[in-house]
């Protein structure tokens, strides 16, 4: 199989920035990704974008984005969900032979759309929508569901440690432009931190700093009643995958970037994972900085940009360069990205230093 | 537990149901500097502005922040003719709900010192017969900028109009 490594990465998050267009957010973090590698713009063959209509606001939207991404006279696809997935199917593209060197770019801004408007519109218009479904009911759910078990013991340690971390990560966005109403059993300090994101990295078969080691994709049911929403079970497919993609197990990662709407969701994907025993996992986050250093969506969150925005930290992370949230010198990293609809869909990526 | 006559095999003696549906998403969305900039020139100036790639050297219209061709921020701003030279049109005969009752010509148009055209609506022109409209426009006129009486910076603050 072909090696492929990331060799320029950008991550750009605001909050209503009224100076910029959508467009120039592309272009600020694609061409801060092309400069971060070094490489001529020349050397670049191919473009995958990650982005939604229905959070660009822009049907058909790679028509409006794609130029802002480099795309002008280059293979380019348009990845219908999360950065993550736009990035496997980048490898994909490479690993085949089609491409030697891909901008993957995905992007989405709270600050234009109606987010809990598009969160409910989701749904599907028979079982989902006519109910009231939307993302944080889905998280909420969940959330009961794994309290229904283990109780709330040692949530405030966990949030406030997370917290924490954001608000050191000089990438993150650390107040919510959007005002929400936490649904039971959610408290506002788990909702996730509304931001604007573009995000890109520039990854080719040319040896660089950081090796792309694996890569594992699943996904769930759709209907929600069908599903273990404490087990996240496409999470720990993707993850397995991964893992075995990259001929490693779980305890050779030292650093793990996961992508999940609230706080909640990220401690129970913890546990899915098995990085702590169930109903631990808020004394494990409480713990550990190697889960989610950036500080999560506490640091910003836009879907479909933050599977991408985990892979971007990781990297960070493993080049020594991410700043006052960096690890002690890892040397493999995991990270996720997830699909709207309670994350039914899960990509699953292991980097590893060069 | 149902007795057999209970068990439903057959499902398609239902009335079929339907849900209608809408799509209405409220969005905000910010054209940013350079495009504030250039609807700003065209309300206050009535004058329509370009901005230079330094690397291709095109004097793109309507002005934007970056070349989308060379990957460059684009560095200056230059004014262009009110004047131009029609290039293609269309005549759009079908109504779509908040835009002028058909015929609309369309036109693209290069206006003297650009290198790019700008799409818009030629306004003036007597669509009543469509063929003697079209062969007028064939020639590839002349038109000039004509300007709506308040400006609100917005595209539809402008048409084209024959020149002569
Ligand atoms: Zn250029």
């Amino acid at each position: 199989m072909t090696d492929l490594f990331i060799e320029g990465v950008a991550l750009d998050a605001s909050w209503r920035d009224r100076d910029r267009s959508l467009t120039d957010l592309i272009f600020d973090a694609v061409r801060a990704a092309i400069d971060d590698s070094g490489q001529p713009l020349e050397g670049i063959d191919s473009v995958v974008l990650a982005a939604h209509d229905l959070v660009d606001g822009r049907s058909l939207s790679s028509m409006v984005t794609a130029p802002a991404a480099a795309a002008y006279l280059r293979d380019e696809i348009r990845y219908g969900d999360d950065g993550a997935g736009a990035f496997a199917a980048a490898m994909t593209r490479l690993e085949a032979g089609h491409n030697r060197r891909t901008i993957v770019a995905g992007w989405g801004r709270a600050s234009e759309h109606d987010v809990d408007a598009v969160s409910h519109g989701l749904f599907d218009p028979f079982f989902g929508r006519p109910v009231g479904l939307d993302e944080l009911a889905v998280s909420a759910l969940r959330a009961q569901a794994w309290i229904q078990r283990h109780g709330t013991a040692g949530r405030d340690a966990a949030w406030r440690r997370r917290r924490e971390r954001a608000a050191r990560n000089p990438r993150a966005v650390t107040q919510s432009g959007v005002q929400q109403s936490a649904p039971y059993p959610l408290r506002p300090e788990e909702l996730p931190v509304w931001a604007d994101f573009a995000v890109a990295v520039v990854m080719s078969t040319e040896p660089a700093g950081v090796k792309v080691a694996g890569m594992g994709q699943s996904s769930d049911p759709y209907h929600l009643g069908d599903r273990d929403l404490v087990g996240m079970p496409a999470l720990v497919d993707a993850a397995g995958k991964a893992l075995a993609d990259a001929g490693a197990a779980l305890s050779d990662v030292e650093v793990v970037e996961l992508d999940a709407l609230t706080g909640f969701d990220e401690a129970l994907a913890v546990e899915a994972l098995g990085l702590a025993e169930p109903g631990s996992a808020f004394g494990y986050l409480a713990e550990h900085d190697s889960v989610n250093p950036s500080g999560g969506c506490a640091a910003g969150y836009c879907a479909p940009a933050m599977g991408l925005a985990r892979i971007v930290e990781a990297t960070l992370q493993l080049r020594g360069t991410a700043g006052p949230v960096q690890q002690d010198a890892p040397r493999r990293a995991l990270a996720t990205g997830s699909s709207t609809i309670g994350s039914q869909t899960q990509t699953a990526i292991v980097l590893e230093a060069a | 537990m149902a007795a057999d006559q209970d068990l439903i095999t057959d499902v398609t003696d239902v009335e079929p149901v339907e849900i209608p549906g809408r799509w209405d998403f409220a969005f905000t969305y910010f054209a940013g500097n350079a495009a504030s900039r250039f609807f700003a020139e065209i309300r206050e100036n009535r004058r329509v502005m370009g901005t230079r790639c330094p690397k291709c050297r095109r004097l793109l219209v309507p002005a934007r922040s970056f070349c989308d061709a060379c990957f460059e921020r684009t560095t200056e701003w230059v004014p262009v003719s009110n004047e131009g030279t029609l290039e293609t049109f269309t005549i759009i005969t079908a109504a779509f709900p908040g835009l002028p009752e058909p015929p609309v010509v369309l036109a693209y148009v290069t206006l003297d010192g650009a290198d790019t055209a700008l799409v818009n609506v030629v306004t003036g022109v007597d669509c009543s017969d469509i063929d003697a409209a079209a062969a007028r426009l064939f020639e590839q006129p002349r038109v000039r900028l004509s300007f709506v009486a308040e400006p609100q910076g917005r595209m539809t603050d402008f048409s084209f109009v024959l020149a002569d």
